[in-house]
This record gives C-alpha cells, sequence and structure tokens, in this order.
C-alpha cells in the first residue's frame, strides 16, 4: 500500500553547490541544507561552550547548545570541568531548565533520579524496584551521557559531538594566538567572563554572521549612519582641546577608509578560521590606561609588554561557533536555530589583575556595537536580513566571491593572508564548509 | 489631598507628553526635556543596579542621544528604511518619592510599546522608572530607565527609544 505521502530523502549534490569562488544561494535558504550542517558541521567540529570562569566554583553548571543539542558545562567537587548531555537518563527529560546555577547535585524534575556534578547517578526513588531486572546501576547508561570530546584551551571550553578528529590546538591551529594575545593581556594571566550577557535574535542564517566578521569591504557602507553622524555629532558638539569620549573613539574606526582596512590584513587557516588586523585594526587607537600599562609592564617587563601589545586583532573566527576581539576583550557565540534564525550572544571579559576601567570599556564596546537595540548591530543584521530574503529570491543563483581571487599569499601551514579587502575569509570558509560536508556524509 | 492628585496629574502628563513625542517622531523635542546630564538606560538583565560593570541595551548621555537622533534622519541608516512606527502606552503612574525641598521626584510607572515595521509587528513592555527634577516650574528628567520584561533576551533588532 502507498503512503499517503511519500517521504524520499532529497539527494543535494553538495559539491557542485560550492566552488572555489562562488556558492549557489541555496545554501543559505534551504531547509535540507541546514538539517545537514547540524549533522555534519555542528556536530563534528569543535564547538565553543563557555569559558572555565562561568562555572568557577563546584557544583555551579551552565546550560547551552551544541546546534540542537543541550548540553551542561558542569564544575565537580574536584574541580574538574565536564560537558555533559542535558537529559536524564531515565526517560530523556531535560535535567537543567534554567541558565545556570549552582547546585550540590542535578534532581531530574520528573521521577526524582539524582545526579552528581561530574554526571554520575547518585540515587533512584525506589530503587529496589529495579533488582533482578536488566537495569544495571554500574553501566555508564545509568549517567548522564559526557559529549564525547571535550578540551579546554586557555580556559576556553570546546566540545565535539564527534569522537574523532584532530585535537583541540591542532584544530584551532593559527588562531589559537588570538586566545594567548586576550589572556596576556591580563595582568594575572588569565581572563574571568563578567558583565552579563546579551542575547540577540538574527532573523537570518548563521553564515551571514559568521561571514561578515571579517569582511572588510562592509563596515563604511553599513555603519556610514551611525560612524559617520558620531564624527559630526562630536565635532560639533564637544572641546577639541578635551580627551575624546571613550564612545566616540569605539564608534568612529567603523568608517576608517578602505585604506586602513586594506591595511589590517586578512589571516586566513585551515578548519575555516581567521582573523583580521593584527598590527593595526579599528581598536588600535583607544586612549592608553596609565595604571593598567604600570600592571602591565610590572608584570611582563617593558619589552614583553611592548610585544604584546603590538598584536592588535580585529575579529578572530573560530569557525564555525564563535568569535573574540582579543584587543577589547569581547566575544560572540554563535547559535543556529534554523535556516532562517541565529541567536548571537555576546560576552565581556576582565583581565585579571587589571583596573576595572578596562572591563568597562568592553562593556562600553558591547553596548554600543554588539547591543540589538543600539546603532551598529542592528544596521549589519538588517544587511543579513536583506541577503536572507535576496538569496530566496530567483534571478541570479551564484553568489561572487571572486575578489582578488588567486592573489592570496601562502604563508605554509594552512596559513594564507590577504588584504583586508580580499574575499579570502569567505573562500576559507567555503573550503572548510565543503570539507565538513563531504567528509561527513562517509 | 488636593496637592498630591495636582502633582500625580502633572507627572502623569509629562510622561504622557514624553512618550508621544516619541511617538510623533519629535526627537530634539524628546531630547530636551532631559537635564543636560540626564541619562537614558535600558538594562539587560532584571535588577540591573548598575550601567557600568554589566553590559545595557541601552545607555545614553547627551551626546550618544544627539548622534541617535541625528542618524534617525541619515539617508543611508538602511535598518530605519522604513521607519518603525510605534504607540508607547504609559500607565500605572505612581510617585514614589518627592522631595518638595530639592524638585526631585521619582515616579514607577508601567509601559507598552507597540513597534511596525516592514509587515511586522512587535511589542516591548515593562516598567519605566523616571528620575525627574522640578526646576523653575518645569519638569526636567535626570534619568529614564526602561526595564523591559524580556530584557535578557533574545531580542530582535529595535532602533528607536522605548
Ligand atoms: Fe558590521
Amino acid at each position: 500500500m502507498a503512503a499517503l505521502v511519500e517521504t524520499k530523502p532529497r539527494a543535494i549534490d553538495i559539491g557542485a553547490l560550492v566552488e572555489p569562488d562562488r556558492v549557489h544561494r541555496s545554501l543559505y535558504t534551504d531547509p535540507a541544507i541546514f538539517d545537514l550542517e547540524m549533522q555534519r558541521i555542528w556536530g563534528r567540529a569543535w564547538i565553543f561552550i563557555g569559558h572555565e570562569s562561568q562555572v568557577a566554583e563546584p557544583g555551579q553548571y551552565y546550560s547551552t547548545m551544541i546546534g540542537r543539542q543541550s548540553v551542561l558545562l558542569t564544575r565537580d567537587a574536584d574541580r574538574r570541568v565536564h560537558v555533559l548531555f542535558n537529559r536524564c537518563a531515565h526517560k530523556g527529560a531535560q535535567l537543567v531548565g534554567d541558565r545556570c546555577g549552582k547546585a550540590k547535585e542535578l534532581r531530574c524534575a520528573y521521577h526524582g533520579w539524582r545526579f552528581d556534578l561530574d554526571g554520575g547517578l547518585l540515587g533512584i526513588p525506589l530503587e529496589q524496584g529495579y533488582d533482578g531486572t536488566r537495569f544495571d546501576r554500574t553501566s555508564p547508561e545509568a549517567n548522564l551521557a559526557p559529549v564525547p570530546r571535550v578540551a579546554s584551551y586557555r580556559g576556553f571550553v570546546f566540545a565535539s559531538l564527534s569522537a574523532d578528529g584532530p585535537d583541540l590546538q591542532n584544530w584551532l591551529g593559527g588562531v589559537a594566538s588570538s586566545i594567548d594575545n586576550m589572556v596576556d593581556r591580563a595582568p594575572e594571566h588569565e581572563l574571568e567572563i563578567a558583565g552579563g550577557v546579551m542575547r540577540y535574535e538574527h532573523d537570518c542564517n548563521w553564515k551571514f554572521f559568521i561571514e561578515n566578521l571579517n569582511d572588510m569591504m562592509h563596515p563604511m557602507v553599513v555603519h556610514q549612519s551611525s560612524s559617520l553622524t558620531a564624527r559630526l555629532i562630536a565635532k560639533k558638539e564637544l572641546d577639541p582641546a578635551a580627551p575624546t569620549p571613550a564612545a566616540i573613539e569605539i564608534i568612529s574606526p567603523f568608517t576608517e577608509s578602505y585604506a586602513f582596512f586594506d591595511e589590517m590584513g586578512l589571516h586566513c587557516f585551515d578548519n575555516g578560521h581567521s582573523y583580521s588586523g593584527g598590527k593595526t585594526s579599528i581598536h588600535a587607537k583607544y586612549s592608553d590606561i596609565p595604571e593598567y600599562n604600570a600592571l602591565m609592564e610590572k608584570a611582563y617587563g617593558k619589552e614583553r609588554f611592548a610585544e604584546i601589545m603590538s598584536v592588535n586583532r580585529h575579529n578572530t573566527v573560530f569557525y564555525p561557533s564563535a568569535t573574540i576581539k582579543g584587543a577589547i576583550q569581547t566575544m560572540r557565540v554563535v547559535k543556529p536555530v534554523a535556516v532562517d534564525r541565529t541567536v548571537i550572544e555576546s560576552w565581556t571579559f576582565r583581565l585579571k589583575g587589571a583596573p576595572e576601567e578596562l572591563l568597562r570599556r568592553s562593556i562600553l564596546y558591547c553596548n554600543l556595537i554588539n547591543s540589538s537595540a543600539n546603532l551598529v548591530g542592528p544596521d549589519d543584521q538588517e544587511s543579513y536580513r536583506r541577503q536572507q530574503v535576496g538569496l530566496e529570491t530567483q534571478g541570479l543563483d551564484w553568489i561572487a566571491m571572486h575578489r582578488d581571487f588567486g592573489r592570496d599569499e601562502d604563508l605554509g601551514g594552512g596559513h594564507t593572508y590577504a588584504k583586508g579587502s580580499s574575499d579570502l575569509s569567505f573562500r576559507n570558509q567555503w573550503r572548510a564548509w565543503k570539507r565538513y560536508m563531504i567528509e561527513g556524509a562517509r | 489631598m488636593s496637592a498630591e492628585l495636582a502633582l500625580h496629574h502633572r507627572v502623569s502628563q509629562f510622561l504622557f507628553r514624553e512618550a508621544r513625542l516619541l511617538d510623533e517622531r519629535r526627537f530634539e523635542e524628546w531630547n530636551a526635556l532631559y537635564l543636560d546630564d540626564g541619562e537614558y538606560w535600558a538594562p539587560a538583565t532584571p535588577g540591573q543596579t548598575d550601567p557600568f560593570n554589566h553590559v545595557s541595551l541601552i545607555y545614553e548621555n547627551q551626546l550618544l542621544r544627539k548622534v541617535r537622533i541625528a542618524r534617525f534622519s541619515s539617508p543611508v541608516a538602511y535598518s530605519l528604511q522604513p521607519f518603525p512606527r510605534t504607540a508607547h502606552l504609559v500607565s500605572n503612574v505612581m510617585i514614589d518619592r518627592h522631595d518638595p525641598a530639592t524638585g526631585d521626584i521619582k515616579v514607577n510607572s508601567r509601559f507598552l510599546m507597540i513597534e511596525y515595521r516592514r509587515d511586522e509587528q512587535r511589542f516591548y513592555g515593562g516598567a519605566y522608572e523616571h528620575d525627574l527634577v522640578e526646576k523653575d516650574g518645569a519638569l526636567r528628567i535626570r534619568r529614564k530607565k526602561a526595564d523591559l520584561v524580556n530584557c535578557e533576551g533574545p531580542l530582535q533588532s529595535s532602533r528607536v527609544y522605548f
């Protein structure tokens, strides 16, 4: 008897949709592609989970997502960090319902099974009912399931749903140095999440956000209305002899020239990672904080301090799930929800041992640039939304990534360099995307 | 009692006028309601006690309000095309504190902002806290705080003042 609706999986020829210098529009709009991405990219890559300082004390937990998988970051009584699937080992109810907290044990809201923060089963009500049955209390299946792979790089916890693949540090490759530089900026060589989180819902595909980060051809167009206006108002309203307010220092560089963004440069690495800036960036001209400089010199010595501060990067992308700005100590985390829905979280870091003024500047940056209610973020979001709608519209099937194609500089070890205005970072992300999607099919 | 009623009436009318100026896009007049060091604040977490050590959806002084307002008329502010249309409803107005000596008045109220832009209608609601000061017979804003009930989000783009 024939089924009422025939549900034959549609065969998609992934390889034919991604060319080295152009991609097919359906990759941003097709729900079937999104489903495959959740399995083959978000189900295999190292995904950013959280920072160890979010679970600084034993008993603390933080709930988040790896693609569609609800997971928990926990710290057990022995101070070890775990990433566990957030579902009871009994009937599968989501175990932790709030975002974060602290508890001696995790108790399921349904039948009261109790678990340790390391995932181990602690107790079952009326446990003798299982005596002599196939249920084995000592089996790993009685515990909360751990996510297959978990690793931390200098406090940044990543996890992978796949049991095999490169280790975290190898996978990070050349972008690990961006984490190093952010951590090195702390006089006590340590970071701490502080200042809360902003959660911004984007009505678009996750890849628009992650591609935009090192798109150096957009700021002077997209942010002209806010950055140029800020420059004009500052000129009109402020005493030129007085120090420039930090807010103006933050917004103004978004309308630097094409030459400035070219000069920043683009560094791309295997697995889709990249950073822009290096010697200079839009964060390079912030006013000095003398008290901080003194503390850093004391901690590192003059020479090493100068070396740390000479690294000034714009966005570093840990493809596909996160991006940091070491020079202003902020991080954004990508949470894909549906083919046309993504939540972006913005976090800020305290540099341990630094004056509070630095955290306050990071917070100010986040408010001005990353907030859903401010001037800069909504203009970016408008561009992504227009792309989402535009690419659902037929007319042309291919998206060009030709700018400076073939003119990349190969620096060896999977490291390529191009001037800032190059499309290199898009091509590099799509190269990784294609590899994940094809290898993941095997 | 009548002095109390009169004050309540005056304060309520001030809040309604403030909301109306936003809805009628008379942003310069709206900004003129603030003291020179007046602040607009929309926290990003419930019970947030300060705007410096925690992120905020909006925390603006006079200078930043002037930037936002000037941007409203920029021909290249693409996220404002079309410009959102709003209706701010203010209610449950209660005067929490009044110091006749200094002219300081603390007002608590509830608000609902209906926003329409490009085929979509959205609702934002929560509590307002107005720190007002009476100077030379006129009310001015020292600080307006808009506590959205869903301030932790996830929130979609918004461009105007709650
Ligand atoms: Fe942007």
